[in-house]
């Protein structure tokens, strides 16, 4: 299989989804390779920019709960060494690297602490477990209940999402309910698509801005858990009930549950990224995604703020990184449109 | 009795519900027998992201709990009744 016929969305697709194992194997490995050429590529571009030095390295452990509840587990694979033999596992390992890589490509972050703390995952957390979070140190996957939800390390979107929750750990310290919660939560999705976008090489205008594509089971009606695109249409199910996630203020959730809807009211600044990132073009890492790094990064962020400081602060950061330029206009006129600014 | 549990958060985020009645399920009756209200559990808000939320009902009495914070036997109380 030739990665430069089959787009990387396909082989995707083919990678999570084929019956047959060694084409799922053929399509992951071409993945890698085609993600791995186009960094190469890229990088051949941005290199003035970047530090001097070599380059970070992750060290990835994943380890194999079987099916039991207890953390961390027992090691199947370290960094460098050889693939497990278990598909769940090595594409644990896998997501590890590609995340890895877009934090220190993009934005020249060594690991989730930025001085390359070691990564650690555990798969086959529980039994029919239906989740996948960070647990403060490290990452931790359910296999799903196959009827409802599938392998929580299918989608890169996933890791994505739980390694940037050990970013804002590390830095923002953003509180985990109410809007602080909810920003958390959205900062997760955006740096959670921002790694797939880069690893598929998409453009903003490309990009399918769902969160968990590919994770609901077949029978399920609904397309993934979240959109940043269109926030409140990812599913509609029997069984699971319909998408509750608000695109603007004006359908703000007042809940006590999930901390306070951190996982609903995320919609909101999700779509305010969404906006800004096309509005701008190009890659959304690069910008935009830029400016929320920076905002999360950058020691201002104050760990209780809410939908209006956070806003505030993109674009006070917006116009530090492109003076007062499209980017501040695109990024002011996102949060307008959500209704989190006048 | 009632035990109703609510599950929230998760990645998904998706709301999760169940109930049951311990004059039909014999099972929750074993369950409960194991549980000591006064000693359970410490509800102080835990900040996992995406770790699941239960809130337990057991009569009158309402519980938050992280899942993190859950002990054995509420454990098993909170999987038997969202199984219902």
């Amino acid at each position: 299989m030739r990665c430069a016929i089959v787009p990387p969305h396909i082989l995707e697709r083919i990678a999570a989804r084929s019956d047959d194992p060694e084409l799922r194997e053929i399509a992951r490995r071409s993945l890698i390779n085609d993600a791995a050429v186009r960094t190469e590529r890229r990088l051949s571009v941005i290199a003035p920019a970047a530090p001097p030095g070599p380059s970070a390295t992750p060290n990835r452990t994943i380890k194999d709960a079987k099916h039991q509840e207890d953390l961390p587990g027992q090691t199947v694979r370290t960094e460098g060494g050889p693939a497990s033999g278990d598909a769940t596992a090595d594409r644990a390992y896998d997501w590890l690297g590609a995340t890895f890589e877009f934090y220190e490509a993009a934005y020249g972050r060594n690991s989730i602490d930025g001085s390359g703390l070691p990564m650690i995952s555990t798969v086959h957390y529980g039994q029919s477990y239906d989740n996948a979070f960070w647990n403060g140190s490290q990452m931790v996957y359910g296999d799903g209940d196959g009827t409802m939800f599938g392998d929580f390390t299918l989608p890169l979107d996933v890791t994505g999402h739980e390694l940037t929750h050990g970013v804002t750990q590390h830095t923002a310290a953003l509180e985990y309910s109410g809007q602080s919660g909810a920003l958390n939560e959205s900062i997760s999705d955006v740096f959670g698509v921002l790694v797939k976008q880069y690893h598929l090489g998409q453009t903003a205008d490309q990009a399918d801005w769902l969160i968990g594509q590919g994770l609901l089971a077949s029978k399920v009606q609904g397309v993934a858990l979240r959109s940043m695109k269109a926030p409140g249409t990812a599913y509609d199910d029997p069984t699971l009930g319909k998408d509750p996630q608000p695109a603007d203020m004006a359908h703000y959730v007042n809940t006590y549950q999930d901390n306070g809807g951190v996982h609903i009211n995320s919609g909101i600044p999700n779509h305010a990224f969404y906006l800004a990132a096309t509005k701008i073009g190009g890659n959304a890492w690069e910008k935009a995604g830029k400016i929320w790094y920076e905002t999360l990064t950058g020691g201002q962020l104050a760990s209780s703020a809410d939908f209006a400081a956070f806003a505030a602060a993109t674009l006070a950061t917006a116009t530090r990184l492109f003076g007062s330029a499209a980017e501040y206009a695109a990024v002011r006129d996102a949060w307008q449109e959500v209704g989190v600014t006048q | 009795m009632k035990v109703s549990v609510v599950r929230s958060g998760g990645f998904a985020g998706i709301e999760r519900r169940g109930q049951s009645d311990t004059d039909s399920d014999p099972v929750l009756r074993g369950l409960l027998s194991r549980i000591d209200l006064d000693e359970e559990p410490d509800s102080r808000p835990t900040r996992i992201p995406d770790q699941f939320i239960y809130e337990i009902i057991i009569d009158r009495q309402h519980l938050t709990v992280g899942e993190s914070r859950l002990t054995a036997p509420l454990r098993e109380l909170v999987h038997h009744v969202l199984r219902h």
